[in-house]
């Protein structure tokens, strides 16, 4: 037993060392392996949400993407929508972007930023309950994006 | 006082240079791979063959001396000191500001530490999103590099990681040998498990709001790296806490104490790190046979790993960094390397190589780039007067 | 999630000093794990009905303050720093804290004693009703939240996070590091009160604002 354990111990040692040689010859390899077997994403808190839709106009895009509500568990009651306008290639955002920004694409503008791309400075025209307001503006070198704050339609009460 | 007599015996020099070349051929490899690209550069040569030539002796004479944690220390250190000057003149250069603002984090171009590890646990396994402003793969230290780092680290080495790869435990690890002697020695022993507490809580709350709460409010190397832009009173409180926990923590308790009080009273991913010392082969084992009591192993080690209590029962603290402190203050060689599973009396040489290797080798590899990086930027301040481009 | 992070950061200490009253019983009881897990569902039935006795009286505190709403973050940011200093204090010092089942009055011991079935209960109803800083401050956040139903979700979820500790307790073999587990328990607690007490400036700060 005693010889069966030191036997099991130093061939656990021994693995030591090809574990760490493995581990950076074949960094990029294992490193893009546990990123697709676990599947993880950045957390939308912090990427924004994925793009829900793009709107084109003329000389740059709007990007709206999904509302972020998700919690640990569930849903929270608050949370937020990111927009991103980026100019068309090789050209630069106009001075003013004035948006009407329809979230769910019922139709119906949820709300209307009026953003000034030289000071940054945003107005937000909230036109729907769940619209809270702006949370702040992102200044990405040739885009801006806005975070805008929600109440959660899927946690009942959307008053404030 | 009778003489104490060293029970370990030097090695000749040409079994140390046996030992040590199987480290050369696997340090060449390894190094030339990670700098495969810029060797055409005369500014990139220089630092490659000082640092490889660096990164040779010092594990040659831990095997002609014996000794280890001195040699381990100096690579140590110099990594640190050699990722500050890197990280901060990259900051500079990419961006003209150590400051993080809010348009970064969106694009997600935070690096990945290794700290926000285990906060980023539960939510991952129950949301399956990392909870850090950075990237997935792709770019400077993006998330799925760093855990893959974590992991081959932590099986390899356990908590080894934390003083043979972890870049912020070298600062602390230098202030703590400025004095010749501690000012503070003695610290009640209920602080040594503050930072179990603290991982209780930064996970705790991380999970809460999906934010990794040790790096908004605790952690003290953002004053060495890089840190949000202080827009409002939240962020200058957590800035003001940040900068007091360096000051405190890693400048002025190392000092006054000789310990490296970040790791062993606060780090979360330090206390973390201590379970993966349940499943790594090596730890640090005391021949009760061969100690006399004489205590100066819990005097020396740097993390409060050692004590009266596990003293006499021959082992260390969940908490053992393997720094090897101990096992060169020892004065009977009681205190060795261990492989789990194999008797504790004995030869103990077998041990310490088979543990040396993959930890060194460790050390070598990710510090390499640092050290390189490093005279690299000092050879451009000697060159063109700036460290930057 | 609050309150059942909350129960989790701060649930060993629960465990921690009502450990030396319940290991000793579940061994005294010698049954084995298998008689084990009953008593301890027992026990932990008695916490929660101790627990949901506090989420009503959250409630009814609630209620008194809630109705002066210009004053209600002053209260209640006021209550959180004075309770988060407490937890603070509690958490760094080295006072002693006794189990309530150690304070009860000997003849209700003895009364239960003679009535062995109860005490599993009993002792769940006492630790429930411990008014130790974090449950005080789990109090003040369920007293702020609209009607009873919210508070008493609180609570239960604050004794969902506090009880996942006891779960070993059936495996009684597992507590050779219960010491540590108590100072682990008791500085979370102070690191806790610290955040409280940053979340209580905050709010007091707001409601002297609307002052």
């Amino acid at each position: 037993m005693r010889k069966l354990k030191s036997f099991v111990g130093y061939t656990w040692a021994l693995t030591a060392l090809p574990l760490v040689l493995a581990t950076f010859i074949g960094l990029n390899t294992w490193a893009k392996s546990l990123a697709d077997i676990t599947g993880v994403k950045i957390s939308p808190w912090h990427s924004g949400g994925e793009v829900a839709r793009v709107i084109r106009h003329d000389g740059f895009k709007t990007a709206i993407n999904e509302p972020v509500f998700r919690g640990l568990i569930g849903e929270r009651k608050r949370g937020f929508v990111q927009v991103k306008w980026t100019p068309d290639e090789g050209r630069r955002l106009p001075a003013m972007v004035d948006d009407s920004i329809d979230l769910d694409a019922d139709g119906t503008t949820d709300f209307r930023v009026r953003l000034d791309t030289k000071t940054n400075e945003a107005q937000l025209d909230p036109y729907n309950p769940a619209v809270v307001g702006l949370i702040q503006v992102f200044d990405l070198g040739n885009e801006r994006a806005i975070r805008v704050r929600l109440l959660n339609p899927h946690r009942g009460d959307t008053r404030q | 006082m009778s003489r104490e007599i060293s029970a370990r015996p030097r090695r000749r020099l040409g079994k140390a240079i046996l030992v040590s070349l199987p480290f050369l051929l696997l340090s060449t490899m390894m190094l030339m791979g990670a700098s495969a690209g810029s060797q055409g550069n005369t500014l990139f040569l220089v630092p490659f063959l000082v640092t490889f030539a660096f990164i040779n002796v010092l594990f040659f004479m831990m095997m002609y001396t014996g000794k280890t944690d001195r040699y381990r220390a100096v690579f140590f250190i110099t990594m640190a000191v050699g990722f500050v000057i890197t990280f901060i003149a990259n900051l500079l250069e990419v961006r003209g500001s150590m400051a993080l603002s809010a348009a970064n984090m969106v694009r997600g171009e935070t690096p990945f530490c290794h700290m926000v590890i285990p906060m980023t646990l539960i939510p991952a396994a129950l949301t399956r999103t990392i909870i850090f402003p950075g990237r997935i793969l792709g770019g400077f230290a993006d998330v799925a590099t760093m855990f893959t780092l974590w992991i081959g680290a932590s099986l390899a080495l356990g908590r080894g990681f934390c003083s043979w790869g972890c870049f912020f435990g070298g600062l602390e690890d230098g202030f703590s040998r400025i004095r010749r002697k501690p000012v503070l020695r003695r610290i009640a022993e209920k602080w040594t498990y503050l930072p179990y507490a603290v991982l209780i809580v930064v996970v705790a709350l991380a999970a809460l709001s999906l934010s990794p709460t040790y790096c908004e409010w605790l952690c003290p190397f953002k004053t060495v790296t890089e840190f949000a832009a202080v827009t409002s009173f939240k962020v200058a409180v957590q800035t003001a806490m940040f900068v007091s926990l360096f000051i405190g923590l890693v400048v002025v308790l190392p000092v006054m104490t000789k310990k490296r009080t970040q790791c062993g009273l606060f780090c979360p991913m330090g206390a973390f790190q201590s379970l993966t010392n349940k499943v790594n082969a090596f730890e640090v084992r005391i021949d009760r046979e061969k100690c006399n009591d004489c205590m100066r192993c819990v005097g020396v080690c740097p993390t409060y790993s050692i004590d009266k209590a596990s003293v006499s029962k021959g082992v260390t603290r969940i908490s053992c960094t393997k720094c090897g402190k101990c096992v060169d203050e020892c004065p009977s060689g009681a205190v060795s390397y261990h492989v789990k599973g194999t008797p504790v009396t004995g030869r103990t040489g077998g041990a310490r190589m088979l543990f040396l290797y993959p930890g060194f080798i460790f050390l070598a590899v990710f510090g390499s780039g640092m050290i390189q990086g490093a005279l690299y930027r000092l050879l451009l301040l000697l060159t063109t007067g700036s460290m930057i481009k | 999630m609050e309150p059942l992070l909350l129960g989790l950061s701060n649930g060993t200490i629960c465990l921690a000093y009502c450990a030396p009253v319940l290991v000793p019983f579940f061994l005294g009881e010698g049954a084995g794990t298998r008689r084990n897990i009953p008593l301890l569902l027992e026990f932990l039935l008695g916490r929660l009905i101790g627990y949901l006795v506090f989420a009503v009286l959250a409630w009814m505190l609630g209620l008194l303050l809630l109705p002066t709403l210009v004053w209600h973050q002053v209260i209640f940011g006021g209550a959180y720093l004075l309770l988060a200093i407490l937890l603070v204090v509690y958490g760094f010092s080295n006072l002693k804290s006794r189990c309530s089942w150690e304070s009860a009055p000997g003849r209700l011991k003895t009364l239960l004693l003679r009535w062995p079935a109860a005490v599993p209960l009993a002792l769940g109803l006492l630790t429930g009703l411990n008014l130790c800083p974090p449950f005080l401050l789990a109090m003040t956040r369920a007293a702020a939240t609209p009607g009873i139903l919210h508070s008493v979700r609180f609570f239960v979820l604050f004794f969902v996070g506090t009880s996942i500790y006891f779960l070993p307790i059936p495996l009684v073999g597992a507590f050779s590091s219960l010491k540590s587990l108590q100072v682990v328990g008791r500085l979370a607690c102070g690191i806790m009160g610290v955040y409280y007490s940053y979340l209580g400036i905050v709010m007091l700060h707001g409601g002297v604002g609307h002052l």
